[in-house]
C-alpha cells in the first residue's frame, strides 16, 4: 500500500514582466513513491526542484508556480485525496497538519516573533482539534514537548530567546502535534553546527520509530542521507536521476551524476584528492535537451543530446535515467 | 525593579530633561540670533506712524520694551532669567495681544485644538491600520482597492484642499454644516448647556472629517507597506501551511507585528498635536493653537510663537518617553535594561 503516489509531474514557475515571459521547469517529469513507515530522502544541489517538489505534494502550490501535468494522490488509511483536485477548505480541515505537516526550511524563523512558544501550539490545536479544555490542553502539550526531550521552559519563552537549535526543534515538536502519516522536513539541519545536527537527527529517527509514520526528508547534504534514510532520491536539474534504498545508492551507484556525488564525499583515512565535477548546473529556464546532464556527463554518448532518458528499473527498488541503464540490464 | 529604576527609568528620564532643555534653549537662542531688534522695530513703528515724541520718551518707551521683552542684561543674565520666568509658567505677554499673557491665550485654545485633534487621530489611526493590513492580505477585494485608491488620492492632495472642498460642499453646495469657527458667533462657550456642545459638535464635523480622511490615507499607505513586508515573512507562510484561520493569522500574525511601528508614530504624532493644525485652523476658522499660531507669525508675535514652540517641544517629547517606557509591553523582543 503507498501512503503516496507521484506521477508524471511537472510544476514551473511562469513568470510575466514587461511582456517577456519565463518559464523555470523546476520539477520536470517526476513519479515515485512513498510508502508507510519509511524515512525518504530527497537529495540534489541547490536549485535542483527540491523545495518545488514539496511545495507541490505538501499542496502549497502559488503563483507563479503551476502544475502543468500529473497527479499526486495520497491514500490516508483508506481516506483518498488528489493534492491537485481537493477544495482549499477540505484540505485545511482535513488534511493539513492531521495528515501532512511540514517542518520549513529556514524553520528557525517560523515562530512569531511577538507571541510566546505555547500561542503557536494553541493556535494549531485551537484551529484542527478545538481546546474545550485548556488546562488539558497545557498539559497535554507539556508530555507532548518533554517526551521529545525539550524542557517544559520552551512554552513559555519567546522565539528570541531560544536558540537555533531549540527553535529547530520546537517546530519538528509542531509538526508532530498531531501524530501526522506524513511529515516534510525541508532542509531541517542546515545552518545548525554539526553537534546540534545530531540532536535533531535524532530527533526526527526518533519520533518515525515512535510513530510509525512517514518522513520525507529533503537536504542536499549526503551524510545526513547516510544517517537517517531508508530509501532516497537523487534529483538533478528538475528531474529523478536515480532512487534506491540509501545503501544501494552509497554502494553501488549507478548514475554518473550519483557515481560523482558519493565520489566527491571525504572517507576517513582516504588522502587522494577528490575530484570536482566540471561545469554548473543546468538554467532551468533555459534546460539543455535530452538528458540535462549531458553537457557535464563524462560518459556523454549521441542520443543523451536528443532523447530524454526513461526512469527504468534495474533492480528491485533501484530506479535510473541513464541511456547507459536499460530494463534489467544490470 | 531596581535594575529596571537604575538602568532603564533614570537614564530615560535624563534623556528627556535634557531634550526638554536643548530644545528650549535653542527656541531661545534662535530668535536671538536673527539681524532684528524687536525693540528698535517697535520703536521705529511707532516713529513711522507719525507720533511726535519727544527723545526723553521714545528712551523711556525703549527702556520699558527692553525691560518688558526679557532683553535687559547681558545675554547669560537674560537667559536665565528667562528660565526663571518659564518655571513660574510665565512666557510673558503676548505682543500681538498686549497685554494679555501668551499662557492664558494658550490655555484657552489648547483644549479646542486637543478636543478636535486627538479624537481625529485616534480614529484615522484605527481605521487607517485596521483597512492598510486588511488590503495587502486581500490584495484581490474589490472594495478594499477602491478604499485603497480613495485614501492613496486623498493622502496626495494637501490638506488644505480637502478641507476647503468639504467646506463648499458641505457648506455651500448642501449646507448642512456651519461656515467656520467652533460655535456660532456671539455665543459665549457654556459647557453646561447640551445646546452648546452640540452646536459644537456640529462645528468639528467638518474639520474632523479633513483630519480623519488625510489621516486615514497616511496611516492606511504606511501599515499596508508595512504588512506588504511581514506577509512574506517565514512565521506568516508557517501558520497558512499549518492551516490556520485566516483572520487569527491577520491578526495575531501580521497586525500585531506590523502595529509596532504604527505605535511609536502615533505617540509622536500625538506629541505634535500640542502645535495645532495650522492652516486647517485657519480654513474653518477655529480657535485653536493652530490659528494663534499663524496670527503671531504675522503680527510678529515671537513671545507668542516661543510659548507655542515650547508646548510642542515639550508634547513631542513627553510622547516619546512615554512610548519609550510602554513598547516593551508591545514588544517582547525589547526589554528593559
Amino acid at each position: 500500500m503507498t501512503l503516496l503516489s507521484v506521477r508524471n509531474l511537472r510544476a514551473y514557475y511562469q513568470t510575466e514582466a514587461y511582456g517577456i515571459s519565463r518559464t523555470v521547469q523546476a520539477v520536470d517529469g517526476i513519479s515515485f513513491d512513498l510508502f508507510p513507515n519509511e524515512i525518504y530522502g530527497v537529495a540534489g544541489e541547490s536549485s535542483c526542484g527540491k523545495t518545488t517538489l514539496i511545495k507541490v505534494i505538501s499542496g502549497n502550490i502559488k503563483h507563479p508556480l503551476k502544475v502543468l501535468e500529473g497527479s499526486v494522490i495520497y491514500n490516508f488509511n483508506g481516506y483518498q485525496v488528489d493534492m491537485l483536485q481537493i477544495s482549499e477548505d477540505e484540505l485545511r480541515r482535513n488534511v493539513r497538519w492531521k495528515q501532512i505537516s511540514y517542518v520549513m526550511q529556514g524553520s528557525m524563523s517560523v515562530l512569531n516573533p511577538v507571541r510566546k512558544v505555547i500561542k503557536t501550539f494553541e493556535d494549531i490545536v485551537r484551529t484542527h482539534e478545538g481546546i474545550t479544555d485548556k488546562k488539558k490542553f497545557l498539559e497535554q502539550t507539556r508530555a507532548h514537548i518533554n517526551r521529545l526531550g525539550l524542557p517544559t521552559d520552551v512554552l513559555n519563552a519567546y522565539p528570541h530567546q531560544l536558540s537555533g537549535g531549540m527553535r529547530q526543534r520546537v517546530a519538528i515538536a509542531l509538526a508532530t502535534v498531531f501524530q501526522p502519516a506524513l511529515i516534510i522536513a525541508d532542509e531541517p539541519t542546515t545552518a545548525l553546527d554539526v553537534v546540534v545536527q545530531r540532536g535533531v537527527l535524532h530527533m526526527i529517527k526518533d519520533i518515525q520509530a515512535m510513530s510509525k509514520n512517514t518522513v520525507l526528508l529533503v537536504t542536499h547534504d549526503m551524510a545526513v542521507h547516510a544517517n537517517v534514510t531508508d530509501r532516497m532520491m537523487i534529483m538533478y536539474a528538475g528531474r529523478i536521476a536515480e532512487e534506491a534504498p540509501t545503501e544501494s545508492i552509497f554502494n553501488a551507484p549507478l548514475h554518473p551524476y550519483t557515481q560523482h556525488l558519493i565520489n566527491s564525499l571525504p572517507m576517513i583515512g582516504e588522502k587522494t584528492t577528490r575530484t570536482s565535477l566540471g561545469g554548473s548546473p543546468p538554467n532551468l529556464a533555459n534546460p539543455p535537451g535530452g538528458c540535462r546532464f549531458h553537457p557535464r556527463c563524462p560518459h556523454v554518448m549521441d542520443e543523451c543530446r536528443t532523447v530524454v532518458p526513461d526512469l527504468v528499473t534495474v533492480k528491485e527498488r533501484h530506479r535510473v535515467a541513464c541511456h547507459l541503464f536499460k530494463e534489467d540490464s544490470v | 525593579m531596581r535594575k529596571f529604576v537604575l538602568r532603564y527609568l533614570i537614564p530615560r528620564i535624563i534623556q528627556y530633561l535634557t531634550l526638554i532643555f536643548v530644545g528650549i534653549t535653542l527656541t531661545y537662542i534662535i530668535p536671538r540670533l536673527a539681524p532684528t531688534n524687536p525693540v528698535e522695530a517697535q520703536v521705529s513703528m511707532m516713529i513711522a506712524r507719525g507720533s511726535s515724541l519727544d527723545p526723553d520718551a521714545i528712551e523711556a518707551m525703549r527702556a520699558a520694551l527692553t525691560e518688558l521683552y526679557g532683553l535687559s542684561g547681558s545675554p547669560v543674565e537674560q537667559y536665565f532669567a528667562f528660565w526663571s520666568r518659564l518655571f513660574r509658567g510665565d512666557l510673558g505677554p503676548s505682543l500681538g495681544n498686549f497685554p494679555t499673557p501668551v499662557s492664558e491665550m494658550i490655555g484657552q485654545a489648547l483644549p479646542y485644538t486637543l478636543r478636535l485633534l486627538i479624537p481625529a487621530l485616534i480614529i484615522s489611526w484605527i481605521f487607517g491600520n485596521f483597512f492598510g493590513a486588511l488590503s495587502s492580505y486581500y490584495p484581490e477585494n474589490k472594495a478594499l482597492n477602491v478604499v485603497e485608491v480613495l485614501g492613496q488620492v486623498v493622502r496626495s492632495i494637501p490638506y488644505y484642499i480637502v478641507a476647503i472642498v468639504l467646506l463648499v460642499v458641505f457648506s455651500y453646495f448642501i449646507p448642512i454644516f456651519p461656515f467656520s469657527g467652533a460655535y456660532p458667533i456671539g455665543t459665549r462657550p457654556d459647557w453646561s448647556s447640551l445646546d452648546f456642545i452640540l452646536t459644537y459638535l456640529e462645528h468639528s464635523v467638518l474639520p474632523a472629517a479633513t483630519l480623519i480622511l488625510v489621516g486615514f490615507g497616511g496611516w492606511f499607505v504606511g501599515m499596508k507597506s508595512l504588512t506588504s513586508n511581514i506577509i512574506s515573512e517565514d512565521y506568516v507562510v508557517y501558520a497558512e501551511i499549518v492551516g490556520l484561520k485566516k483572520r487569527n493569522i491577520l491578526v495575531q500574525y501580521i497586525m500585531r507585528t506590523a502595529m509596532l511601528p504604527q505605535l511609536t508614530a502615533l505617540a509622536m504624532s500625538l506629541g505634535t498635536v500640542f502645535s495645532g493644525a495650522l492652516i486647517m485652523e485657519v480654513v474653518f476658522g477655529y480657535p485653536g493653537v493652530g490659528s494663534l499660531a499663524i496670527r503671531a507669525v504675522y503680527s510678529n508675535d515671537y513671545s507668542m510663537i516661543m510659548g507655542i514652540t515650547i508646548y510642542s517641544i515639550i508634547g513631542v517629547a513627553t510622547a516619546v518617553f512615554l512610548i519609550d517606557l510602554l513598547y516593551p509591553l508591545f514588544d517582547p523582543r525589547v526589554r528593559y535594561q
